[in-house]
């Protein structure tokens, strides 16, 4: 409370002086039909303030353009002005230029009636959008194929839905004005811009799209960052970009959507309302162009300047510049027993031994948590937890591999790990490989893959990070990818052959020249092209593989990205994009000037997988302790704790086998086999089905689970997985009671293997105490004891 | 078979039997669910007299309206389909003929043939909209009407509120959330899922009790010995997934107490005639433990009687693979849902249990009502029918109507979030209830102004 009065106070000391400024910085009117809405955006002490509406606005030269009250400048006649924005004794001024305001002018099918029908709602999936149109009038999703369109509101229906004798005439302009029924109701009035574009676009002789019009080029927003007071309002502001080099204002047309609506709202003319702390990403949808503003509001909290973090690399700047914004201070330090399990568990799936845990603990060296990390990341451990995700991430199963085929899948990649394979050269070896998958065992990912649409669906998933599926049947609604791109993608691996090897599990795998996966509303195929990549000749008898790999791992931000984010989130148990397999366009990272340097570093380095885990692991960041301070209890986005965890299935059983002594019999397995070390997910076992084990079918991170529920609860409880291994007469816990050491020695043991320190003094008082009330049956006592340090959270969880 | 040696006493090493510790387990530490009901009684949160349970159908797949509760016998063949339809036992309501058993419980059930809803029409959105009455936009996950009714009302008994059968939805392509979960409420009130098929002849809750090796005396002092080491660390308090972990021990332990509450999974315990009436078929025996369920003190089953789309046969007729022919409504969906759900109406109403639980079954949307050139229909969210009755809901009327060839609705067009009103309503939560939303923003059980439908009311 005392923190929240003094913030006032401490904050104004930072800020510079309160000043004006109008956003976009350029604008040119270059038609009659041009507009521009103009923002007055305030830069306040603590934040920025949209006065949009409060500022008084005026035209040094009203006979070139005039301003309305609320920032709208519309061309009067060529030549130049200036717009002045002026409230409390501040102003601020730009230089409006207009060009052609007295030309002819047609509106584009295209690019302004287009956008009205999506806007409108009229092109959606629920109207005229839908896949059988609605009352016998399709119109394509949100307007992906203007030709068809042209051609359905033209030519289709007698004509009547454009009437070009008697534009009002036109049912393109009775219906949506309910001038007559219209299941879909009103969607604009007669008095509306969407009126007058479509009317004029009509009574023009309805022009039909042309090769010739100015394509869209990309998108950009106002302000593109802000950094606002709760409960504050901002518009933002939208212009599109075309290839003549016009720009035009176009935030009514845009669809927007909130990231997060607890921090923020939006309307459908892009006013944001803020409703809590915190930072969202406003999307932006228009034309199958998506872009994103980000609004922040500040948490209420002391001055992070006030903070003892010490940076050890760039990550810790970046990280730090975030939380100052946030007015959040980090966590201290992690101490070295919780950093010492957190790290084995992190790189290596494992818990430190109890030889492990006294050596690191007795060490004075003031580097030994970096020389720790460097003989983790050589451990053999290493491998199997590491091989272990990329199977997920491949897929790598029995379900539609044969064993032989599959250990040859899984020994690839566990072989690559173990080199420390550079990942651009792991994905280029799946991709550009042929012959027998018994031989070279990534070449298994093509048998997993037969279906080329499952390919390019799977691929761009595990090592894009993108969700194409969308795009199969329609332009992605959400996204940028088109209906086109997807099947142009698709056909990069239409030409992938398997035949039967030498043996009856070997494959063949080889690149044909013939062979083609068509677009299913053209009908033939498109050229084979990457994702916003070169294209391919169709004619080429080129590999087209090696096509794809080599645009896959050059200079490709979403390769990059994808796995940079994986193994962050693999470390700081949330990824910088969040959910981590998503790296879209339209889902902003919590710290985005972090992850493009993190990705950037990567890169530098060759790709070096061990070289980015070594980096994250030696950052301060990393090496935060998990519990909040007063003012970060409700940050679990920026980092500035770190994010307490469960353990994955498979690392929680090895680590209760490791502590019982007794390894987990898995059918058909040698009998000292972790989990971890299990190339297959069809293995059975009930505690890892019930702690969320992933069935790797699709890839999807959604697949692994780590909720709590009931029935892990009832496992570990009643079912035999801990039961016997506490209980088994080869056991630690047997083996303790052999040795006939003292309870202090017993319970060191269990808390150094289960929690990586030593007991504190008074757990140990009120342990002995409990140890006493069994003196019937040491081994019951002892049994008990240990399953309840092992179902505890101190034990369930990484923190 | 459920583990049928806990009917009977059976001696242990250390003297206690386990009949000792079942009853043992209802009167300590381990019972605990039932005082708090008792409590939350006491202070005027639960009116007995508005009790009212649920059971939520989940038709995954989405039913074509035209081939079940909304046939249209006078269109042209390639809407009307192959089908006919058949007089019920309540004057001037016709169905399909899929469904002759169905149609002589006419008089329990009523019929929505209005519904509409104008998101994308994938299978995800619909789910979504007919567990929540919302769809879920800015990563803001709404709660299912289970997990509402569980946060406002607690459990009854031992066993939890809100359970869900068999497994919850998996894939349909959407790559959605489908709407089974607590969403903004917090996990903890999400529902306990069976995951298990209750029609595999060895069907059991897994580890449901302690093994033979492990006394009552040893469970419980671990019990308390676990949460004595739980307490002595501080830095898992303010992790929501820590309070998650303790909950789901809590409820664990509950129902491993509670005699009653494993009894209510013990489907052995029904004759076999009555396991045969429902279908030996992992909808028909869900439904069967359903009934268990609310006997039990369940408050609301949410069934979904598909776990996919892809390579399963549903009521998903687009009539091409990997989806379903529209001939399985004759021979496997139809008379699967009928079985089930006419046994599940008969047998409540025998046990007196109707009048106070809703049975509602719904779809995610209707279908085309053009058959399309597979033979089959397409996905169709501008018309589709809805079953509800039981509790306050009057049977044997039609609510609604669609045009003449199933396309639109004709008379009183209804959405998703007017059933979620209704299903509140019918639960006897006031609409205006709030529930708190991410960062503690106040959000209602449905919108402002979202009316129930007053017609399924006397």
């Amino acid at each position: 409370m005392r923190l929240y009065l003094l913030f006032p106070f401490t904050a104004a000391l930072l800020v510079a002086a309160p000043s004006l400024s109008i956003f976009p910085k350029e604008v040119t009117l270059a038609t009659p039909e041009s507009r521009q809405q103009l923002l007055a955006e305030a830069q306040l002490e603590t934040a920025q303030a949209d006065w949009t509406r409060l500022a008084a606005w005026s035209s040094s030269n009203p006979s070139v353009a005039i301003v309305s009250a609320t920032g709208l400048v519309t061309p009067r006649s060529d030549g130049e002005t200036r717009i002045t924005a002026s409230k409390d004794n501040m102003t601020a001024s730009l230089t409006v230029k207009v060009r052609n305001a007295k030309s002819a002018f047609t509106w584009s099918f295209k690019n302004h009636v287009m956008p009205v029908l999506t806007k409108t709602g009229c092109n959606q999936g629920a109207c005229h959008g839908a896949l059988a149109g609605k009352n016998g009038f399709k119109l394509t999703l949100r307007g992906y194929d203007p030709e068809v369109d042209f051609d359905t509101l033209t030519r289709q229906s007698a004509a009547r839905r454009v009437n070009l004798a008697e534009p009002a005439q036109s049912l393109l302009l009775l219906k949506p004005t309910f001038a007559v029924p219209h299941m879909g109701g009103l969607r604009f009035r007669t008095d509306s811009l969407e009126y007058r574009v479509v009317a004029e676009w009509i009574a023009a002789g309805a022009p039909p799209p042309l090769e010739k019009d100015p394509v869209i080029t990309g998108l950009e927003v106002y302000p593109p960052a802000s950094i606002l007071a709760p409960n504050a309002t901002q518009q933002l502001i939208v212009r599109a970009k075309y290839s003549d080099g016009r720009t035009e204002d176009v935030t009514n047309w845009v669809k927007y959507t909130s990231a997060n609506e607890g921090v923020a709202t939006v309307d459908d003319t892009g006013f944001v309302k803020l409703t809590g702390h915190g930072e969202s990403a406003i999307t932006l949808w228009f034309d199958s162009k998506v872009l994103y503003a980000r609004v922040t509001v500040p948490f209420v909290n002391a001055n992070p300047a006030e903070s003892s973090f010490k940076p050890r690399n760039f990550i810790d700047n970046l990280a730090f510049a975030k939380w100052k914004s946030l007015n959040l201070v980090p966590s201290k330090q992690a101490d070295d027993s919780t950093f010492l399990r957190r790290a084995f568990l992190d790189a290596a799936g494992i818990l430190p031994t109890a030889d492990e845990v006294e050596t690191f603990l007795a060490d004075q060296a003031p580097d030994k948590r970096s020389k720790l990390i460097d003989q983790l990341l050589n451990r053999d451990e290493y491998a199997d937890y590491w091989a272990y995700k990329y199977s997920d991430l491949l897929l790598v199963s029995s379900r539609k591999l044969r064993t032989p085929s599959m250990w040859a899948f899984y020994n690839w990649i566990r072989d690559s790990v173990e080199t420390n394979k550079p990942w651009d050269r792991f994905a280029r070896d799946i991709f550009t490989g042929s012959g027998s998958t018994r031989q070279n065992g990534a070449l298994n990912y093509f048998v997993l893959h037969k279906d080329t649409i499952e390919m390019a669906e799977n691929v761009t998933q595990a090592f894009l990070g993108q969700r194409l599926t969308c795009a199969r049947c329609h332009n992605h609604p959400m996204e940028k990818w088109t209906q086109r791109q997807y099947y142009e993608f698709a056909n990069l691996f239409a030409r992938v052959g398997i035949k039967n090897g030498n043996t009856a599990t070997d494959n063949v795998v080889f690149a044909k020249t013939s062979g083609d996966i068509n677009h299913p509303r053209l009908l033939r195929p498109l050229d084979p092209t990457p994702l916003d990549g070169k294209a391919m000749s169709l004619d080429s008898t080129a590999d087209r593989r090696v096509h794809f790999a080599n645009w896959l791992t050059k200079d490709n931000d979403y390769f990059t990205r994808n796995i940079v984010n994986r193994v962050w989130a693999n470390f700081l148990g949330r990824g910088l994009v969040h959910p981590y397999d998503d790296v879209r366009a339209t889902n902003p990272a919590s710290n985005e000037e972090l992850f493009a340097a993190v990705s950037a570093d990567f890169v530098k380095h060759g790709y070096d997988l061990k070289h980015l885990m070594r980096t994250i692991m030696n950052s301060a960041v990393y090496q935060l302790s998990s519990e909040a301070n007063a003012t970060n209890q409700a940050d679990n986005v920026f980092y500035s704790k770190y994010v307490i965890k469960r353990l994955p299935a498979e690392v929680l059983l090895d680590a209760m086998s490791q502590v019982t002594g007794v390894p987990t019999a898995f059918g058909g397995y040698p009998a000292t086999t972790r989990a971890m070390q299990l190339p297959d997910v069809r293995v059975q076992s009930q505690f890892l089905t019930s702690f969320g084990r992933p069935e790797r079918i699709l890839c999807d991170a959604a697949e692994r689970s780590s909720d709590p529920s009931i029935s892990q609860a009832l496992h570990v409880i009643n079912g035999d997985t801990l039961n016997k291994k506490l209980s088994d007469p080869q056991g630690n816990i047997a083996l303790l009671l052999k040795l006939g050491l003292s309870d202090r020695k017993v319970l060191e043991h269990l808390y150094l293997t289960a929690y990586s320190r030593l007991p504190r003094p008074e757990e140990f008082a009120q342990l002995q105490k409990l140890l006493a009330e069994t003196k019937q049956s040491k081994q019951e006592g002892l049994e008990d004891l240990a399953w309840s340090l092992l179902t505890s959270k101190e034990f369930l969880f990484n923190y | 078979m459920f583990r049928l040696d806990a009917d009977r006493p059976v001696e242990f090493c250390d003297g206690t039997r386990r009949r000792d510790f079942l009853h043992a387990g209802a009167l300590s530490t381990l019972g605990l669910g039932l005082t708090q009901f008792m409590g939350m009684k006491a202070h005027g949160a639960v009116d007995p007299k508005k009790d009212v349970n649920c059971i939520l159908l989940m038709l995954v797949g989405g039913p074509s309206q035209i081939d079940t509760w909304d046939m249209k016998p006078n269109a042209p063949i390639e809407i009307r389909g192959p089908f006919k339809p058949i007089k019920t036992n309540v004057p001037g309501i016709e169905i399909s003929e899929n469904f002759p058993r169905m149609a002589k419980h006419a008089d329990k059930f009523s019929i929505v043939r209005s519904m509409y809803h104008t998101a994308a029409a994938v299978h995800d959105t619909g789910h979504q909209m007919m567990q929540t009455g919302r769809l879920f936009q800015g990563g803001v996950e709404h709660p299912h009407y289970g997990c509402v009714l569980g946060k406002l009302r607690g459990s009854k008994g031992d066993v939890p509120p809100h359970v869900l059968l068999p497994r919850p939805i998996g894939a349909t392509g959407g790559n959605m959330p489908h709407g089974h979960s607590a969403g903004y409420l917090g996990k903890s009130y999400d529902p306990f899922i069976l995951n298990a098929d209750p029609s595999d002849p060895n069907f059991r809750v897994p580890d449901m009790l302690p093994p033979d090796y492990l006394s009552a005396h040893r469970v419980d002092r671990r019990k308390n010995w676990r949460e004595a080491i739980d307490k002595s660390v501080s830095k898992f308090e303010t992790s929501q997934d820590a309070r998650l972990l303790d909950s789901s021990f809590h409820q664990a332990y509950t129902l491993m107490s509670s005699a009653k509450a494993r009894a209510a999974f013990e489907l052995h315990r029904e004759p076999e005639a009555t396991r045969e009436k429902y279908g030996l078929n992992r909808f028909g025996q869900s439904c069967l433990l359903a009934r268990r369920m609310i006997e039990a003190g369940v408050r609301f089953v949410t069934i979904n009687m598909f776990e996919t789309v892809f390579d399963e046969i549903t009521w998903d007729i687009h009539g091409s693979k990997p989806f379903s022919p529209i001939s399985c409504y004759k021979d496997l969906v139809g008379p699967m849902f009928d079985m089930a759900y006419s046994s599940l109406l008969e047998d409540l109403s025998q046990r007196g249990l109707l009048s106070n639980t809703m049975v509602v079954g719904v779809g995610e949307f209707g279908r085309t009502p053009k058959v399309n050139p597979a033979g089959g229909r397409d996905h169709w969210p501008q018309c589709w029918s809805i079953l509800m009755g039981g509790g306050p809901l009057k049977g044997g009327t039609i609510v609604g109507a669609s045009d003449e060839i199933g396309a639109m609705p004709k008379d009183r067009p209804t959405t998703p979030a007017e059933v979620a009103a209704t299903i509140y309503k019918g639960l006897g939560i006031d609409l205006e209830t709030e529930l708190p939303g991410a960062q503690g923003r106040p959000i209602p059980v449905v919108d402002r102004g979202t009316e129930p439908i007053k017609e399924l009311f006397v």
